[in-house]
C-alpha cells in the first residue's frame, strides 16, 4: 500500500502537482511533460522521482521511450483517506430527519 | 490484536424517536449508496427488512449487508456489517446511541470489530473515517512549502 503521508506531502508542492495533473489523460513521456511547464526537463524527472516514490507514479517502457503514468492504487490511498464515510453519512442523516416537519413539535 | 473503532457522532434537531426511525427506516435515503454500495449506480435502495440490511438493485438482486443484532427503540441499534460480502463470518460491527440533549438528540456511532481483517484491517477502515486529516495535511503543506 502507498504511503498515504508520503503521496499527501509529494502533492503538496504546486510543480509537482502540476506534473502529476498533466498525467491524469494517459502515460506521458518526460519531455511531453516539461512542454508547457515553466521548468527544466531534469526538474520534471525530480519530481517524477519524488511521486515514484510517494507510490503516485510509475514508469513503463515502449520501445524506447519511458513512459510515466499514475498508479491507481496510490491516488486511490489518497482519496481513502479524506473519505470520512460515516462522518458524511450522518450529516446527511441529519439533514434528513430535521427535512421531516411531521417531527417537528418535538423537542 | 485490536484496532482503534471508528467514532462518528452528529447533533440531529429532532427527538431520539424521529432520529431512530430515520436512521433506520431511511438509511437508503441518506446512506450514498449510488457511490458506497454494491450495486453503483444501478442500486435502487437499502432498507433493514426481517433484521437484515438488504441492497436492492434496478434488476431485482439483493445484496445483505449485515445482520441486526440489537434493536432498542429509540436508544440503540447494532447490526453486523459486511457490504459486498458473503455472510461467512467476517464482519465489523455498526453500534448506534440515540441519546437525548436539551435541543435534540446526539447520535453516536461506532464502528468496531476491524482486526478480523488481520493486515488488511487499518487499509479496510480507511475511508470510514480520517481522523484529524486536514490538520495532518496542513502541516505537511507547511513543511513542504518550507523547504
Amino acid at each position: 500500500m502507498a504511503n498515504v503521508a508520503a503521496a499527501i506531502a509529494a502533492l503538496g508542492d504546486p510543480t509537482r502537482r502540476a506534473v502529476f495533473e498533466r498525467l491524469r489523460d494517459g502515460p506521458r513521456a518526460v519531455g511531453e511533460l516539461a512542454d508547457g511547464l515553466p521548468v527544466t526537463r531534469s526538474a520534471v524527472s525530480q519530481h517524477l522521482r519524488v511521486l515514484g516514490e510517494a507510490g503516485l507514479v510509475s514508469q513503463t517502457r515502449v520501445g524506447t521511450r519511458r513512459l510515466y503514468r499514475v498508479e491507481p492504487d496510490g491516488l486511490a490511498a489518497v482519496r481513502a483517506y479524506f473519505d470520512d464515510l460515516w462522518g458524511s453519512a450522518l450529516g446527511a442523516m441529519r439533514d434528513l430527519a430535521e427535512a421531516d416537519e411531521s417531527d417537528v413539535e418535538d423537542p | 490484536m485490536t484496532t482503534v473503532p471508528v467514532l462518528a457522532a452528529v447533533h440531529v434537531r429532532r427527538s431520539p424517536e424521529a432520529a431512530f426511525r430515520t436512521f433506520t427506516e431511511r438509511i437508503g435515503d441518506w446512506w450514498p449508496l449510488r457511490t458506497h454500495g454494491v450495486y453503483g449506480e444501478a442500486a435502487v435502495g437499502l432498507d433493514i427488512v426481517d433484521g437484515q440490511l438488504v441492497e436492492r438493485s434496478a434488476h431485482g438482486e439483493t445484496s445483505v449487508w449485515g445482520e441486526v443484532v440489537r434493536w432498542e427503540p429509540p436508544h440503540r441499534f447494532a447490526c453486523t456489517w459486511h457490504p459486498g460480502r458473503a455472510q461467512d463470518g467476517v464482519h465489523t460491527l455498526i453500534e448506534v446511541e440515540f441519546q437525548p440533549d436539551e435541543d435534540g438528540t446526539r447520535v453516536e456511532l461506532t464502528h468496531s470489530g476491524w482486526e478480523i481483517y488481520g493486515d488488511e484491517a487499518e487499509q479496510r477502515r480507511a475511508p470510514y473515517q480520517a481522523p484529524d486529516a486536514w490538520n495532518h495535511v496542513l502541516g505537511l503543506f507547511a513543511r513542504a512549502g518550507s523547504d
